[in-house]
């Protein structure tokens, strides 16, 4: 879990890029610069700024964008991809459809 | 709730073997898997696979598919196909959408054979139509049989890149060039080497900047790129294609390891289970196996998968301790092997000087993907003599030993170490079989007779590609660079079954382009 002063970490200013406007998530079109702008709107870990932009939470379930996401993150923070705690896995592992999964009576 | 002794997530290679070990001592798996087909990977693999005979090599990887699933039929391994596993929980229960319906099942055992997933790179144009995995391009080509497109730039220099890149031009597609970031070629340098003599450039710190084409891919944009990954201007190259194919690595699907609480350990080659020596994770019973633990080859993921299969049997007590040893011991051997050489796990990401026998390692295989004709003498696979003999352009130590069993005569020789490199004895006589050519996964060995005919010498090499050239069909000899070297004259082609698919073309070339001369092209 990531500290309260991790959150206070100076970061700079968040300065445009050429390529902010390139996809990085597909399935729910997110873009590089949305990501980096989170980061710099205090949203330091993947869990955050799943939930804030939907990056990785789309078709594929972030099967191409995970590591992506998870580099451009560390890239603003300036620290090592493998430093950052990664998204928390949660079933169903494999988008599916409410319907069936609202039938799910459990243990029958 | 229906429980199984042991429940496989993923019927690729793993998770097969590990089902078929677990039932031979008579425990009753089910394997559970999200395609329509078994086979993981395996039934896309159309080459010949590398290792020493328990390693199964030389036998293509489809036929080594098909192996397996006669083995699961016959120890009776029950393979759900159509199954996703959806969530997978520490009291080893796991929920399966099957159908329209999601059901609970519980495992004394849960083996985690889930496999792996190619990784993207961004860049301008990557999310347009003819930008698409390596994977999905062997999926297309070998299960399919749809060309992926007409003109191929191939991005990534690792076997998966160069083993694709090949077999695109088998399926008759152009491959315009292939491009690695990094400095040096990442996978075997046989597999590099059959590329570039067939004419296919390297571009070794070189990286995409843009896929171009409105709709779709009609051209690519690439540029060098310096020790910190950035472009360096003025070095733009274009390049007119229809497909951007991807291949840069593969990441563990450890999503249901990573749910059910296992420790898990962030690593440069991906977020994967922390494991005992019999792919045991954190929590007792639950186990994984194959790419999902670590990224390797396929024939490492079966052993990895029967050795996880005897301990789940073992700790479930249809094996005995000794029992248990003794079995797991053979396979580790087994699996020790494989790990050897300049490509084992411990070499990644070093730069290596020499091979074990102290020879230099060639640069230019590291940095074009084809051995300099000043380099390939140095290497003892590569003699001169009178009459027909072997010429063996292996140059790195990978673990594979076809070759000395395949020659009749004993003028090839490995040793017990099966990472050493062929060693030719020049006192032998070749009959000029030709069994060694088509034995050699990595397609580098050649007969050559310098004395065929006055002023001119044969060369023999390994081809696979169709329709096959026929006796007296004349052409153009390519070097080891793919460069055009002289006309060349087909004097025999011999298809036999024992040499699975790899045909014996042999070339009449000049005399002096003995040593030049490697493949033939109409």
């Amino acid at each position: 879990m990531i500290s309260v002063d991790d959150k206070l970490k100076e970061i700079g200013k968040y300065i445009p890029q050429p390529d902010d406007d390139m996809l990085v998530c597909r399935c729910e079109e997110v873009t590089k610069g949305e990501i980096r702008q989170a980061v710099h709107a205090g949203m330091f870990t993947i869990e955050e700024i799943r939930r804030f932009l939907r990056c990785g939470m789309g078709l594929c379930q972030g099967q191409t964008c995970g590591k992506l996401v998870k580099g451009i993150v560390a890239r603003e923070l300036k620290v090592s991809p493998a430093e950052l705690e990664p998204a928390v896995s949660r079933a169903p592992m494999r988008p599916m459809e409410m319907e069936i999964l609202g039938r799910d009576g459990g243990d029958k | 709730m229906k429980r199984y002794d042991l429940i496989v997530i993923g019927a690729g290679p793993a998770g097969l073997s590990a089902a078929i070990e677990a039932a031979k001592c008579g425990m009753k798996p089910v394997v559970f898997d999200e395609n329509a087909k078994p086979g993981g990977q395996l039934f896309k693999q159309i080459h010949k696979f590398f290792g020493s005979k328990e390693h199964r090599a030389k036998i293509r990887g489809f036929k080594i598919g098909d192996d397996l699933l006669k083995e699961a039929e016959e120890y009776g391994v029950e393979v759900v196909l159509n199954a996703t596993v959806i969530g997978l929980y520490p009291e080893k229960e796991v929920t399966v959408k099957i159908g329209d319906e999601v059901k609970h099942f519980k495992g004394d055992a849960i083996l985690a054979a889930t496999g792996a997933s190619e990784n993207m790179v961004t860049f301008k144009g990557w999310t347009k139509p003819g930008v698409i995995g390596a994977g999905a391009a062997q999926t297309m080509m070998n299960l399919h049989h749809v060309m992926p497109g007409q003109r191929v730039l191939m991005l990534g220099t690792g076997n998966v890149g160069l083993v694709v890149s090949y077999q695109l031009l088998q399926a008759g597609c152009e491959v315009a060039a292939l491009v690695d970031a990094a400095p040096r070629v990442g996978g075997y340098g046989v597999h590099a080497s059959k590329v570039s003599r067939c004419g296919v450039p390297f571009y070794l710190s070189h990286t995409i900047m843009e896929a171009e084409g409105d709709e779709y891919v009609t051209g690519v944009t690439i540029a060098e790129v310096d020790d910190k990954f950035q472009f360096i201007p003025g070095t733009e190259k274009h390049f007119d294609v229809d497909t951007i194919c991807v291949a840069v690595g593969l990441s563990p699907m450890s999503q249901l390891l990573a749910q059910a609480g296992c420790k898990m350990l962030d690593t440069p080659g991906g977020y994967i289970p922390e494991c005992d020596e019999f792919g045991q994770t954190s929590i007792d019973g639950i186990f994984a196996a194959g790419d999902v633990s670590s990224i390797e080859e396929a024939s490492s993921a079966m052993i990895e998968g029967r050795i996880a299969g005897v301990s789940i049997a073992a700790a479930a007590g249809y094996l005995t301790e000794e029992e248990r040893k003794e079995q797991c011991g053979a396979l580790e051997s087994a699996l020790g092997s494989l790990r050897k050489g300049m490509f084992a796990p411990e070499n990644r990401g070093k730069i290596l000087k020499e091979t074990e026998e102290g020879i230099e390692i060639s640069t230019n295989l590291l940095a074009k993907g084809y051995v300099a004709e000043d380099e390939i003498t140095r290497y003892p696979g590569f003699v001169k003599k009178a009459g027909v003999h072997p010429v063996m352009e292996c140059t790195q130590n990978i673990p594979c030993n076809p070759c000395q069993d395949a020659c009749p005569k004993g003028c090839i020789t490995i040793g017990e170490n099966i990472t050493s490199l062929p060693v030719v004895d020049v006192e032998k006589d070749c009959i000029g079989c030709g069994m060694c050519v088509a034995s050699c996964s990595g397609q580098a060995i050649f007969l050559i007779d310098e004395e065929y005919e006055e002023g001119y010498a044969s060369v023999t090499m390994p081809y696979e590609f169709l329709p096959l050239p026929e006796k007296g069909d004349t052409g153009t000899a390519l070097d080891r660079s793919g460069k055009e070297v002289c006309l060349a004259e087909v004097v025999s082609v011999k298809s036999a079954k024992a040499f699975d698919h790899t045909n014996l073309l042999t070339i009449k070339v000049p005399k002096d382009m003995a040593d030049k001369a490697r493949f033939f092209q109409r």
